[in-house]
């Protein structure tokens, strides 16, 4: 049953997504330090294929009201992938998750809880998804981009 | 593809937290949803492309020495060990190539490095026989993220070495799959299919050990007070005779199980319970204690004494 929900699931991507009023997609870069000719270092943005423990990451996420009327109550999320550390983000607006989505907040609102029942303040690191809430409609025809940083663990 | 969707979701969350970071060829998948109101009511939910990396293999190595300080040895001595630790710092499995540099500077002498051993059945000590000797590219270790092994270099220290000099071996590990300057890629090389890359050591890492050459020495001294019966010196039958016996070491290092023996003289009797050792009583009896008086003479156990350290044992006789 639940193999068959999977399969159904893949089927109608692109029926959905031609659907959708609103377009979103995810692009991810890495920072790479380049010693020029002249030895000084630049930092470039890449699209990887592969990435190594330590590389700096950039998630970019675009999107776009294709529709014909706003879209109001806007919300995007992004959960953060379980081998990246979060390192927070360029935009404003962000509000954070330190358990996988059930609570949101700024992060020194938020507190991470021990096994011995102890909490202590939530870090950059504790973040496990971020999410923006728009207070405005997004008008027909218009977009935008979210950016956030993260490390690969 | 369908595991790559079921790995953003649900996979992901099960990888095991790794010092040395993720593992090789773990996918890394980001995807993004949105939520809005349609204007027709209801709500509406987007969710992005899905993004991937693969987590390509880092290729880092340390080498350590495990041995607290410089290793004692002698002149002309063979099979001398130096431990060292080598741990795969990167995040995929790899095997490392290891060399002994024997003729390095900042030391007095070269030793002769003779073999590589590998601390084959884990216990932290040099088997002679039963570990398994080092044939470069024939049994490279190989070890998993954040494994170590053992590794002893065995050297001849030449004749000519002289007591306090320092001889130096170094141990070198390289990644079989390749080293360079840090960011190097070896295209296709990585565990899992990615590339494989060479991390912040080089993936080339060193560690020096050293030999001391330790030659202590000891040197015994015998003297003798005597009191007469009439409160001279002379030697008349109840004369009491005093022997002093110290034994100083010099050099360097130690001496172990080193043992102070004195014959009673003839014409004299040993006088019971004189027996003493740095000033403190030692029993006549074969016991516990350090010493004995064994009918035939005095016996005192000294144990190990540094070199610079002396040791003083006195006991007394009648002349007979």
């Amino acid at each position: 049953m639940r193999l068959f929900l999977i399969l159904l699931a893949f089927a109608l991507p692109s029926a959905a997504l031609a659907q959708n009023q609103v377009a979103l997609t995810s692009e991810v870069f890495v920072e790479r330090t380049v010693t020029d000719a002249s030895g000084a270092a630049r930092v470039t943005l890449e699209a990887p294929g592969v990435v190594t423990p330590g590389d700096h990451l950039v998630f970019v996420l675009s999107y776009r009201n294709n529709g014909s009327a706003p879209a109001s109550d806007f919300v995007v999320s992004n959960p953060i992938p379980d081998s990246v550390v979060f390192d927070g983000t360029e935009s404003p607006g962000a509000a954070y998750s330190v358990d996988g989505g059930r609570n949101w907040g700024a992060l020194s609102a938020l507190a991470v809880r021990a096994a011995d029942g102890t909490s202590r303040p939530a870090t950059l690191a504790d973040v496990n998804s971020v999410q923006w809430r728009f207070a405005q409609a997004i008008p027909a025809g218009s977009g935008g981009q979210l950016k956030f940083r993260g490390i690969v663990k | 593809m369908t595991a790559s969707v079921l790995a953003a979701g649900t996979l992901c969350a099960a990888l095991p937290a790794h010092a040395a970071g993720t593992l090789a060829g773990t996918i890394i998948n980001n995807s993004a949803t949105a939520t809005y109101d349609l204007p027709t009511g209801g709500q509406d939910s987007v969710t992005s492309n899905i993004v991937s990396l693969t987590v390509d293999e880092l290729l880092d190595v340390s080498v350590a020495s495990t041995d607290g300080g410089d290793v004692a040895t002698s002149p002309a001595a063979t099979n001398q060990v130096l431990t060292f630790r080598v741990t795969n710092a990167g995040n995929g499995n790899e095997s490392f190539v290891l060399t002994a540099r024997d003729n390095v500077g900042g030391d007095d002498f070269n030793p002769s490095a003779t073999s590589i051993v590998i601390d084959s059945n884990g216990n932290g000590v040099y088997d002679p026989g039963i570990d398994t000797v080092y044939v470069a590219g024939a049994n490279n270790p190989l070890l998993a993220p954040d494994a170590s092994v053992l590794i002893f270099v065995l050297s001849s220290i030449p004749a000519g070495a002289t007591d306090g000099q320092r001889g130096r071996v170094d141990l070198v590990a390289v990644a079989a799959t390749g080293s360079g300057v840090p960011g190097t890629t070896f295209a296709g090389q990585g565990q899992g299919g990615g590339d494989a890359v060479v991390g912040a050591t080089g993936a080339d890492a060193e560690d020096d050990g050293f030999y001391a050459v330790s030659a202590a020495s000891v040197a015994f001294v015998k003297s003798a007070v005597v009191v007469d019966p009439f409160g001279g010196a002379t030697r008349v039958p109840g004369s009491i005779i005093t022997y002093r016996l110290v034994a100083s070491v010099s050099g360097s290092g130690s001496l172990a199980n080193l043992r102070i023996a004195d014959a009673i003289p003839a014409g004299s009797s040993f006088r019971a319970g004189t027996i003493t050792l740095e000033g403190a009583p030692v029993s006549d009896a074969a016991d516990a204690d350090a010493g004995e008086y064994t009918g035939s003479g005095i016996a005192v156990r000294l144990g190990t004494v540094a070199a610079g350290a002396a040791r003083t044992v006195t006991f007394q006789v009648a002349i007979d």
